[in-house]
């Protein structure tokens, strides 16, 4: 396998087609609507589902006294979440520290599986399925479909409390005046729904392209030793592709945070908006 | 009429001298934003284009729209940092 096929190879998903058409387009390498990434909802469901059994496990064994360590742990993330929250959030909404907790955790261990030496699940599953051609994309947010799913749920709930807090005429009000005045209304409207549009487009967009330029990395370092170690030659690629490897993980594995946070905190901020009447905040 | 614009615009200056902190965590996006703007811009274009046939005025007049959008939230965003006190102002402050 060439270089360039190991590379599409990792970055293809195990897509199942719902119709002749979508698996015509599959086989040509094209993306379609009627298809679903198998890899990426079983992983991104499997993780869902880790945060949901370890937190009613721990929510069962919860100590007031003394709490255990892995209790203290998961204190310190809710605190950091909450102070978040405060900072962030104007008004009072039972939703958004427990979304906000939801989108972090789950974000960031979607993230972490990038840490994952790039081999090890894809070799693992191709030897469980006996097809050594089988496509296994671990990493859940670098597809896509993940980030754009999300921020699309967000934007649901943006535009939900924006209806809700301002009312329908109150919303219709910052289409129609916003940002040039009374004057401008044709452009005010095309104007606000760009602003609007751009809100999910950046959230799925930063995350995708971080976390997919930082696959892309792990890639490209895995390909050192793949590639050039050939006999004694290993000597020198390999220890270096050790050292790489070992730097761009400690650098990622800031990435990874700052990307959760930041998915979080936009989430906390564009709804603090839309609960504001009349938000003027800059953006 | 024109004064009472004004004032009203002052007004809204005072009330933004102090944002919200969480707020300035828009300040690590400010790049993504202008690009999101841009780029919802243009699909803003193709689906109004889309809708009138006109192809492709409406593509290349939002376009135009996000950029200058874009660059208005970037420019919207950094001023913020002009009303952040920073801490030593803040302790100068409370003496």
């Amino acid at each position: 396998m060439g270089t360039v096929e190991y590379i599409q190879h990792h970055l293809t998903n195990n897509t199942l087609a719902l119709n002749a058409e979508a698996q015509e387009a599959i086989d040509k390498g094209q993306m379609t609507f009627w298809a679903l990434n198998l890899d990426t909802i079983a992983i991104s469901f499997l993780i869902g589902a880790l945060i949901v059994f370890v937190a009613a496990r721990l929510g069962k064994q919860l100590e007031t006294g003394k709490p255990g360590g892995f209790q203290n742990f998961v204190e310190s993330i809710l605190d950091f979440v909450s102070t978040n929250v405060r900072d962030a959030f104007p008004g009072h909404n039972a939703l958004i520290a427990p979304l906000a907790l939801t989108i972090f955790l789950w974000v960031w261990l979607m993230n972490f599986m990038d840490l994952i030496p790039v081999d090890l699940l894809p070799m693992l599953f191709q030897v469980i399925t006996g097809n050594e051609h089988a496509h296994l994309k671990v990493v859940p947010t670098t597809d896509l479909n993940t980030t754009l799913a999300m921020s699309f749920t967000v934007f649901a709930l943006i535009l939900f409390y924006n209806v809700k807090i301002k009312g329908v005429w109150g919303f219709t009000k910052m289409f129609l005046f916003h940002p040039f005045g009374k004057f401008l209304i044709p452009v005010n409207i095309v104007m606000t729904l760009i602003e609007e549009v751009s809100k999910p487009l950046s959230l799925a967009l930063r995350l995708f392209g971080n976390m997919f330029a930082g696959e892309l990395v792990f890639l490209l370092i895995a390909l050192i030793g793949g590639t050039l170690a050939v006999g004694a030659a290993a000597l020198f690629w390999a220890p270096l592709q050790v050292l790489l490897d070992l730097g761009w993980l400690i650098f990622h594995l800031l990435v990874i945070t700052l990307q959760a946070f930041i998915f979080m905190v936009l989430t906390i901020v564009y709804l603090g908006m839309a609960h504001e009447d009349d938000a003027e905040m800059g953006h | 009429m024109n004064n009472d614009y004004e004032h009203k615009k002052v007004v809204k200056n005072t009330t933004q001298e102090v944002p919200s902190p969480a707020a300035n965590f828009l300040l690590i996006s400010a790049g993504s934003i202008f690009t999101s703007m841009l780029i919802a811009g243009f699909i803003v274009g193709y689906m109004l284009d889309h809708i009138f046939d006109t192809t492709p005025i409406f593509f290349l007049s939002c376009a135009v729209l996000g950029f200058i959008g874009g660059i208005q939230k970037v420019h919207a965003l950094t001023k913020r940092l002009d009303h952040i006190p920073s801490k030593n102002e803040q302790e100068t402050k409370n003496d």
